[in-house]
């Protein structure tokens, strides 16, 4: 779809797409971006942790966003999902406006996210867990619930089978009852990605999903984000540390160093970009 | 029930099975806020406060305005008791009112500050109720009435609001303490409940899993308040009771943190044993009265060091039966 939208276009843009954007001729940047985040930053006090952060994710893409510690990549997230609000700039998914609205209205709108530090409900069930994300969706109110109305029954019902139907797919089905807390770390993490898909997102961010796996454990993920994506026709935006399995699954990296947005490209692009090398590695005196 | 009980046990055990059942009442909705929201409130006993006053002016001067005395009018089920029974829900009304106005700065404020704050709240409605005007009890008084008495409120001041007709039986407490486990049976198991359980892990996951956690902390307090409210108006008639300025105070409050903290956070049925252990437990050893708080904090002090999760944690009692009696439960459970 995406690449038939881009032959039409293409002879038009030619022209100006050589002169402003080196990567222009991708064909997701033809189409109109799912999430579109303009100029965002946000200081706290005299510490400007992102600046002008600019993205366009188009449907179901699959971006990257590295950077060196403390560069600021889980505070775009934070900022992405409203969990800090934006100095300035535009962010809107769709149509809907997403600057200055609560983490919830985020969410609803269509942007999940799991966490580098694992954030479970320890004490409630795996079920739960993605039930609880699940019922997002859900209408019934109050009176519903205490009156155990048709209404409720139905949801609650849907909710389940869809909750249970969620954890085979991640192969956690027969965990369903257990404690969050009781899971080991793989399966946790695993679970962090159920709950995120549970809201039904049209984005989602993956937090460091590889942190604390092992080299296996990491080629399964690389396999099981790439089938997320196919299955649930989901964008993705994953932060992650672990170059290898980055380079080899996004179609487009953003690197971020102190905040500022260092390069955007294809994996090959990065790689071999000085401004990224010079920030991972250092730079030469003779650069400067 | 109501004829029955009385008669077996003589006024003594039946005021105890009354006692009981309102400490129930207040232990089941203080665990919707403190257990399972996670907001710690220590102010509990001001909603019920607030709902016996309400409840108590509401019966005391409607008796005096429809049958010319405050005594109890009608027999079971008779036009009084259906009075006290409405006060009683109105009572629990107001009630949420004041948890509305306690619950918004919960949106704020967390852990410590929070339970200042709700701690503040059953002082100043304890200062407050003291400094209210002496009862009207005499028809001439009342006939006379007119708009400049409203102000402060004729209920008695420090020495407790006096008179209030003492319809509350084993029947109503028992009835309206179903009503309250039942709803907070069923806000437990569902999405509310889930929701309000997940602000009390991790507040900042369940915003991102699309939890309006404003909303949801706002809701525990109100519904708490609401059924402390009711329990309230359920006190303030029971007989050998005066409802008194000192009853918002801490100390009352404090019974039923207790109660929610040693039933286990979130455990419906677990916080009613609680209730019933420690609300009979001093009767029954009333010559140690005196030492009642050393005891309730010593056994503070072990709960936290052994079982800091309370008797029963998030679970039910029926989930420590043996393995048959909870598979013929769970069929019901959802």
């Amino acid at each position: 779809m995406g690449c038939l939208r881009f032959k039409e276009e293409s002879s038009v843009t030619d022209l100006v797409s050589k002169t402003q954007y080196r990567d222009r001729r991708l064909p997701t940047e033809a189409v109109v971006p799912l999430l579109d985040v303009d100029q965002i930053g946000i200081s706290f006090g005299g510490l400007k942790a992102v600046q002008q952060f600019s993205l366009r994710l188009p449907r179901t893409a699959l971006y990257g966003l590295i950077g060196p510690n403390g560069a600021g990549k889980t505070t775009v997230f934070n900022l992405l999902t409203g969990v800090y609000r934006p100095d300035c700039g535009r962010m809107r998914i769709g149509e809907q406006n997403l600057l200055g609205r609560k983490p919830h209205e985020i969410t609803a709108a269509g942007i999940a996210r799991t966490f580098q530090n694992i954030r479970l409900f320890p004490n409630l069930s795996v079920l739960d867990n993605v039930r609880l994300a699940g019922q997002i969706r859900n209408t019934h109110g109050l009176a519903d619930t205490l009156l155990r109305t048709p209404r409720y029954r139905l949801q609650e019902d849907l909710l389940y089978h869809k909750g249970m139907e969620l954890l085979s797919i991640f192969d956690l089905q027969n965990r369903a009852r257990a404690l969050a807390n009781s899971l080991s770390y793989g399966h946790q993490r695993r679970l962090e990605i159920v709950r995120a898909l549970a809201t039904e997102p049209q984005v989602l961010l993956l937090d460091e999903p590889a942190a604390g796996l092992n080299p296996q454990e990491k080629r399964a993920l690389a396999q099981s984000i790439q089938e997320i994506r196919a299955r649930f026709q989901v964008a993705i935006l994953l932060i992650e540390h672990d170059m290898s399995l980055v380079m080899d699954i996004c179609e487009r990296i953003v690197v971020l160093d102190h905040g500022v947005t260092i390069c955007e490209g294809t994996p090959a692009m990065v790689q071999n970009d000085s401004a990224v090398i010079a920030a991972y590695l250092g730079s030469s005196p003779t650069d400067n | 029930m109501h004829f029955t009980l009385p008669g077996c046990l003589g006024p003594y055990y039946s005021r105890i099975v009354v006692d009981v059942g309102i400490a129930m009442i207040l232990a089941v909705s203080l665990n919707i806020v403190n257990g399972m929201t996670g907001q710690f409130s220590i102010g509990h006993a001001g909603f019920m406060t607030v709902g016996g006053y309400a409840a108590g002016l509401l019966t005391f001067y409607g008796s005096h305005w429809l049958w010319g005395a405050a005594g109890k009018h009608g027999g079971f089920l008779g036009s009084g008791e259906w009075m006290y029974a409405a006060s009683c829900v109105v009572g629990g009304l107001a009630a949420a009112g004041a948890g509305y106005i306690v619950g918004l700065p919960s949106l704020r404020l967390r852990g410590d500050y929070l339970a200042i704050v709700t701690l503040g709240f059953g002082e100043i409605l304890r200062v407050v109720l003291q400094q209210t005007g002496k009862v009207l009890d005499d028809p001439a008084a009342i006939q006379s009435w007119n708009w400049s008495q409203v102000l402060p409120l004729p209920v008695g001041g420090a020495i407790g609001f006096d008179g209030i007709p003492k319809y509350t039986s084993v029947f109503w407490v028992y009835t309206f303490l179903t009503i309250t486990v039942v709803v907070a049976y069923r806000l437990k198991y569902s999405g509310i409940g889930r929701a309000m359980i997940s602000v009390r892990e991790d507040e900042i996951a369940a915003q991102a899993m699309g939890v309006n956690t404003s909303r949801q902390k706002v809701l525990a307090f109100v519904m708490a308040a609401f059924f402390a409210g009711i329990a309230g108006g359920l006190f303030a008639h029971e007989s050998g009771v005066i409802i008194s300025p000192k009853d918002a105070g801490f100390q009352r409050s404090f019974d039923y943190v207790i109660m929610a903290v040693l039933g286990g956070r979130g455990s419906v049925s677990g916080v009613m044993l609680a209730a019933m252990i420690l609300t009979s437990l001093p009767e029954m050893l009333r010559d140690f009265e005196q030492y009642r708080l050393i005891v309730y904090a010593l056994l503070l002090i072990l709960m936290m060091l052994v079982r800091p999760q309370g008797l029963f944690g998030i679970h039910e009692v029926w989930h420590y039966f043996p393995r048959w009696v909870a598979s013929a439960s769970r069929r019901k459970a959802p």
